[in-house]
C-alpha cells in the first residue's frame, strides 16, 4: 500500500508545492523579524510539515469514494459555517474562526475542498453529450447555498471564489459554448443594471463596509498604496532579502498574510516575481495536466475545479498586491502565513495526487 | 457503468483552461513590469518619502549688542505643540483632546491639520505655549504619540521699547520676499528681520540650519539618525550705540513725539538714536495679533517709523550754518562784518520779517547766530542765491543719505533751480531763496542729516559717515573716514562761536546750557506747512522744534540733533531735551561716560 503510494506520488507537483512553502516560510521570516511576531516562520514550517502529512493520506484516500460521501460532508460543512458564525467571537469584525481546544480554524478554507466534491460529483453524473443552462440549476443552487453561508461570515473573499470552481466545473462537465454566452451575458447585463441603477452610492458604500470590513481600515486606499510602492521600488533586482524598507518599517500591511508576496517583490524584485510566477504557473499547468490524465469524468473534473480555487486565489492575491483588484482578505496559497490556509491547500493537493495515483486501473 | 469514460472533449476544454491560466500569468507579469521596470524610480522615491524624516533645525539668530556688550536682541527657547502625522495618521482621534489641552478651538486644530501636507510634516498648533501645555502635552505622549513639544529659539528684546528702531523687528517672510533672490532659501512661515538691522543684516544674522534626517518606521518611531548636520548659528552684531545713553534720550522725551541722533563728533559712530512713540519688537517675534499690528499701522503718530532716518523736515534755522559757511567762504563777509536788523528786511519788493518784530540792532555774525536773527541771513540769502546755497549744503552733506547702515534712509531734500525746473516746469523765484536761507520753503532734512552738519562744525569741518556697526560675526564694520569739507578754519571758528554764543551769551539756545560743561548749539523751529491748519488742532500746527549742538565746546564728545514734533519754539521745547541729553552723557554723577574706543 504505502509502496504504491509513494510510486503513484507525482514528485514534480509535490516539488513545486515546497519549493513555494519554502520560499513563503523564508519571506514570513523576513516580513517578521524583530517584531512581535517574530518566529511566526517556525509555526508556518510545523504547520507545512502537517500539511504534507495530511496530503499523503488524502492521497492515499480514494477521490471516488470521498465524491461518494459528498452530501454528508457538505452537510457537516454546513453545520460547521452556521456554528461559526452562531458561536464564533468576532474577530475584526468577522466571524470566520473557530476554536477547538487550542487550535483555531477558518472553516470556510475547507468547505472549499468539499464545494468542489459536491460540484465535480453532480456534474460527473450528468452523462451527457452537452449540457444546457437548466442542468446548472441543482449544482447552482448548492453551490449558491454555500457561497451565501460562507459570505455571511463575512468573508466574500473565499465565498466569491466558489464561483470560478462552479463555472470550470460546469465547463468541463460540457456546457454549451452558447450557453456559456447567454449565462456571461446575463451576468454582465445584470451586474451592470443593478451596479448603476438598484443601488446608491451610500448603498454600495454600505455594502462595501458591511460585506468586507477590512476594507480599507485606515484610509482610503492605504494598503493598495503602500503594496504598490513595496513592489514598484523594488525595481528589477530588489532590495535584498531583509532590508525592503516598506516591508522591515512596516508600512506594508499584513506582510506576512496577505501581502506576502509584496515582501517578495520589494526584496527580490521583478526577477523574483519573475520565478515566483513561473512555479505557481508550473504548478498550476502539472494540476491540469493531471486532470486530463484521470481515468473519469469525476476525477478530470474534481481537479479542475481544485485546480481553478487555487488558481483563483493565486490570481487574485497577486493582481491585488500588483493594484489591479480592490484589497480583500484573500491569502496566497502556499506562501502566506497561515494554518488553515496552508492545511486546506495541502489537502486540495491531496485530492489532486489522489486522482493521479488512480489514473490507470479500477 | 462504463469503466472508461470518453473523456476526450473535457481534455480539449482542459487545453483551453492552460491557454488561459498562460494568459492570465502573463497579464500579472505585464503588471510588475510596469511598477517594477518602468515606473519603479517613482516608487522609489516614494518609498524613500515613507522611509526617511527630514526635519530642519532652526540656527539661532546673531545677537545685537551694545558698544559695552549689552544685549538688545537674544533667542529665549520657547515652546511650541507641534502635530507629526504620519500618512495614515487621524486628525478625528486628536483634535477634541488637543482643543481642551491647549485652549484651542478645535475647528483651528482640525484646519490646520486638514491642509495638504507630505506625511511628518509637522504642523505648529500652538506657539508660545505655557509651562502647563508643555506638562499637559507630555503627560499624554503615550496616547497621542503624534503630539511633540519643540523647543525653538524665539527671537528676545531684552530692552523691549528701547532702540527698537535701530533694532528693527522680525516678522514671517513675505510673498514678495520670497520671489527675491537674498530670500530663496528660505521657506514660507520662517521669520526674518523685516526692518532696522533685523532686516539690514539678516543674511549675517541668519546662520545656516541644521538638518536631521532620520529613518521611521509606519508609526512615525525614528528607527535610527542617516544624516545630522547641526545648525550654524548667525554672526553676532555690536552696535555702536550705548544703551544707557540711549535709555537716557529715550527718558528725555517722556511720551513726546519725536527723534534724537547722538553721534562721536570724529568717528560718525552714532551713540543714540531716538524715534518716540517707539514699539515694543517682543510683540513681532511670535507672529504678531491682528490689533496690535493695525494699531501700530494706524496710529496717526507713526510709531513704526524711524523718525531719526527716515522722517524729513524743514531744518528752519538749523539750516543757518549752512548759510554762514557758505557766505564766509565765498568771502561775502568776515567774522567780524555787521548787518542793522530793524526787524524786517525788505527784498525784491517783499517784506519778510525777523524773528523778533523789534528788531536785533546792529548784529554781528556771533550774535546773529546766537540771536538766529532772520534778517542777517535773508541778506546773506539773497547774496549768495540759490545756486551758491544749495551747493554748500551739499558740503555738509544735506539733501542726499548719510549712508548710514539703517534701511529706508530718506534722502532729504535741497531745492535748486535745477529741481524746479524738473519738477514744476517753472523758473526759481529769488523770492524762494529768502526762505531757503533760514532754512524753510522746501528744504528738508532728516535729524540724523543735521546731526551729521553739527558734527562737521564741532570736529572742524570734516564730514563723517554715521554708522551704528561696529563689528559683525566678530570682524570689524568698516566705513569710509571723515573727510575734509575743505573750509577754511576761521569759518568753522566764527560758526563755533555763534553756536557757543547762542547757549551761554543768553541766545536762543539758553536753555541747553549747563554749567559744568560748555554747550553749543542752534536752534531751529520748522514751520508745518500741510492742511493741519484748517483743522482746529491747536498741537498739530506748532512748528516742529529743533537744537543741534555740541559738547564740551573746545574737545567736543558728543554731537546731538533733537527734534520735538510741533514742540513750538526749538529754544522752550527742544533744548532742554538736548540739555538732559547732555548732562546724562558729560556729568559723570548721574550717567557713566561712554567707553571712548578708537574706531578701527
Amino acid at each position: 500500500m504505502l509502496r504504491r503510494l509513494f510510486q503513484g506520488l507525482d514528485y514534480p507537483l509535490i516539488g513545486l508545492t515546497l519549493l513555494l512553502s519554502s520560499l513563503g516560510v523564508a519571506m514570513i521570516a523576513s516580513a517578521t523579524q524583530d517584531t512581535r511576531l517574530e518566529g511566526l516562520w517556525v509555526g508556518q514550517a510545523g504547520a507545512i510539515a502537517i500539511g504534507v502529512l495530511l496530503l499523503l493520506v488524502v492521497a492515499a484516500t480514494d477521490y471516488r469514494k470521498l465524491a461518494d460521501r459528498s452530501p454528508v460532508l457538505l452537510g457537516i460543512a454546513l453545520v460547521v459555517l452556521i456554528a461559526t458564525l452562531a458561536i464564533a467571537p468576532r474577530i475584526a469584525g468577522t466571524k470566520r474562526w473557530l476554536s477547538v481546544g487550542p487550535v483555531q480554524f477558518q472553516p470556510s478554507e475547507f468547505a472549499k475542498i468539499v464545494a468542489a466534491l459536491v460540484i465535480a460529483k453532480l456534474f460527473s453524473e450528468m452523462k451527457k453529450e452537452s449540457l444546457g443552462l437548466g442542468d446548472l440549476l441543482v449544482p447552482a443552487t448548492i453551490t449558491g447555498v454555500l457561497a451565501l453561508t460562507i459570505a455571511a461570515a463575512p468573508d466574500l473573499g473565499t465565498a466569491v471564489s466558489l464561483l470560478p470552481m462552479f463555472f470550470v466545473g460546469a465547463f468541463l462537465a460540457g456546457l454549451r459554448y452558447k450557453s456559456i454566452l447567454i449565462l456571461s451575458g446575463f451576468l454582465v447585463v445584470f451586474g451592470l443594471i443593478s451596479w448603476e441603477f438598484l443601488l446608491r452610492d451610500y448603498q454600495k458604500a454600505r455594502i462595501y463596509s458591511f460585506l468586507d470590513p477590512d476594507l480599507d481600515p485606515r484610509g482610503s486606499g492605504y494598503q493598495k498604496k503602500q503594496s504598490q510602492i513595496a513592489v514598484g521600488s523594488g525595481g528589477l533586482t530588489g532590495k535584498g532579502y531583509g532590508e525592503g524598507s516598506q516591508t522591515q518599517l512596516g508600512y506594508l500591511p499584513a506582510r506576512q498574510t496577505d501581502f506576502i508576496f509584496s515582501v517578495l517583490a520589494e526584496e527580490f524584485g521583478f526577477v523574483g516575481v519573475g520565478v515566483t510566477l513561473g512555479l505557481y504557473l508550473a504548478l498550476l499547468w502539472r494540476c491540469l495536466d493531471i486532470a486530463r490524465l484521470a481515468r473519469d469524468r469525476l476525477g478530470a473534473i474534481l481537479v479542475s475545479c481544485l485546480t481553478a480555487t487555487l488558481t483563483f486565489q493565486v490570481v487574485y492575491n497577486v493582481a491585488m498586491v500588483a493594484g489591479l483588484l480592490p484589497v480583500k482578505g484573500l491569502p496566497l496559497p502556499l506562501m502566506s502565513a497561515g494554518r488553515s490556509s496552508v492545511l486546506a491547500t495541502f489537502i486540495t493537493l491531496g485530492l489532486i495526487l489522489s486522482v493521479r495515483m488512480r489514473r490507470f486501473a479500477n | 457503468m462504463k469503466i472508461y469514460e470518453d473523456l476526450r472533449s473535457a481534455q480539449q476544454r482542459l487545453d483551453g483552461l492552460q491557454n488561459g491560466l498562460l494568459a492570465l500569468v502573463a497579464l500579472l507579469l505585464l503588471q510588475f513590469w510596469l511598477l517594477q521596470g518602468v515606473h519603479s524610480k517613482h516608487y522609489r522615491e516614494l518609498a524613500e518619502n515613507n522611509r526617511i524624516r527630514t526635519l530642519s533645525i532652526a540656527a539661532p539668530r546673531g545677537m545685537l549688542t551694545d558698544r559695552n556688550g549689552n544685549i538688545l536682541a537674544e533667542n529665549k527657547p520657547a515652546f511650541r505643540i507641534v502635530v507629526t502625522m504620519g500618512p495614515s495618521g487621524s486628525v478625528d482621534r486628536i483634535s477634541g483632546t488637543l482643543s481642551s489641552l491647549l485652549k484651542v478651538d478645535e475647528a483651528e486644530i482640525r484646519q490646520k491639520l486638514s491642509r495638504p501636507r507630505a506625511a511628518y510634516q509637522p504642523v505648529t498648533i500652538k506657539t508660545k505655549a505655557t509651562f502647563e501645555d508643555v506638562a499637559a502635552v507630555e503627560a499624554r505622549r503615550r496616547e497621542m504619540p503624534e503630539v511633540s513639544v519643540e523647543v525653538v529659539p524665539v527671537r528676545s528684546y531684552p530692552l523691549a521699547r528701547s532702540a527698537a528702531h535701530v533694532v528693527g523687528r522680525v516678522g514671517e517672510v513675505t510673498d514678495r520676499q520670497l520671489k527675491q533672490p537674498a530670500f530663496a532659501d528660505f521657506e514660507p512661515g520662517r521669520l526674518v528681520g523685516q526692518s532696522g538691522l533685523e532686516a539690514l543684516y539678516n543674511e549675517d544674522l541668519t546662520g545656516t540650519d541644521g538638518l536631521r534626517r532620520m529613518v521611521v518606521n509606519s508609526r512615525g518611531v525614528e528607527i535610527e539618525l542617516s544624516e545630522d548636520q547641526p545648525a550654524r548659528g548667525g554672526g553676532a552684531v555690536e552696535l555702536t550705540l550705548s544703551t544707557d545713553l540711549q535709555a537716557a534720550m529715550e527718558g528725555a522725551f517722556a511720551n513726546r513725539a519725536g527723534s534724537a541722533a547722538a553721534l562721536d563728533p570724529f568717528t560718525g559712530e552714532i551713540l543714540g538714536l531716538v524715534s518716540s512713540p517707539g514699539f515694543d519688537p517682543n510683540s513681532f517675534t511670535s507672529g504678531i495679533e491682528r490689533t496690535v499690528w493695525e494699531g501700530l499701522t494706524r496710529d496717526p503718530r507713526t510709531p513704526l517709523l524711524n523718525r531719526a532716518v527716515q522722517g524729513q523736515y524743514a531744518p528752519g534755522s538749523l539750516f543757518k550754518v549752512v548759510v554762514a559757511a557758505a557766505a564766509l567762504e565765498e568771502g561775502l563777509i568776515s567774522p567780524e562784518s555787521t548787518t542793522f536788523c530793524p526787524g524786517y528786511a525788505s527784498i525784491y519788493g517783499h517784506v519778510f520779517k525777523c524773528n523778533r518784530p523789534s528788531g536785533h540792532g546792529v548784529v554781528s555774525l556771533g550774535r546773529a547766530l546766537g540771536d538766529s536773527c532772520n534778517v542777517y541771513f535773508y541778506q546773506l540769502g539773497a547774496r549768495l542765491e540759490i545756486e551758491r546755497i544749495a551747493a554748500y549744503a551739499r558740503k555738509f552733506g544735506l539733501g542726499s543719505v548719510t549712508g548710514v547702515d539703517l534701511p529706508s534712509e530718506a534722502r532729504g531734500l535741497i531745492p535748486d533751480t535745477a529741481w524746479k525746473e524738473r519738477l514744476f516746469k517753472a523758473p526759481w523765484y529769488q523770492g524762494e531763496t529768502i526762505s531757503v536761507s533760514i532754512g524753510q520753503g522746501q528744504v528738508l532734512a532728516t535729524p540724523l542729516q543735521m546731526a551729521r552738519m553739527m558734527a562737521a562744525i564741532a570736529n572742524g569741518g570734516r564730514l563723517v559717515r554715521p554708522h551704528i556697526v561696529r563689528l559683525v560675526a566678530g570682524k570689524p564694520a568698516v566705513y569710509e573716514p571723515a573727510v575734509s569739507m575743505g573750509f577754511k578754519p576761521s569759518t568753522i571758528a566764527a560758526i563755533r562761536r555763534g553756536l557757543f554764543m547762542a547757549v551761554n551769551s543768553g541766545g536762543s539756545g539758553q536753555h541747553a546750557h549747563i554749567a559744568e560743561v560748555e554747550v553749543a548749539g542752534k536752534t531751529g523751529s520748522a514751520q508745518v506747512v500741510s492742511s493741519a491748519k484748517l483743522t482746529k488742532d491747536i498741537e498739530a500746527i506748532q512748528p516742529h522744534a529743533w537744537f543741534a549742538g555740541f559738547a564740551p565746546f573746545d574737545s567736543p564728545r558728543i554731537v546731538l540733533a533733537v527734534l520735538v514734533d510741533h514742540g513750538g519754539s526749538g529754544g522752550a521745547a527742544a533744548a532742554p531735551v538736548a540739555r538732559a541729553i547732555f548732562a546724562r552723557f558729560l556729568l559723570p554723577r548721574s550717567l557713566s561716560p561712554v567707553e571712548r574706543r578708537v574706531s578701527p
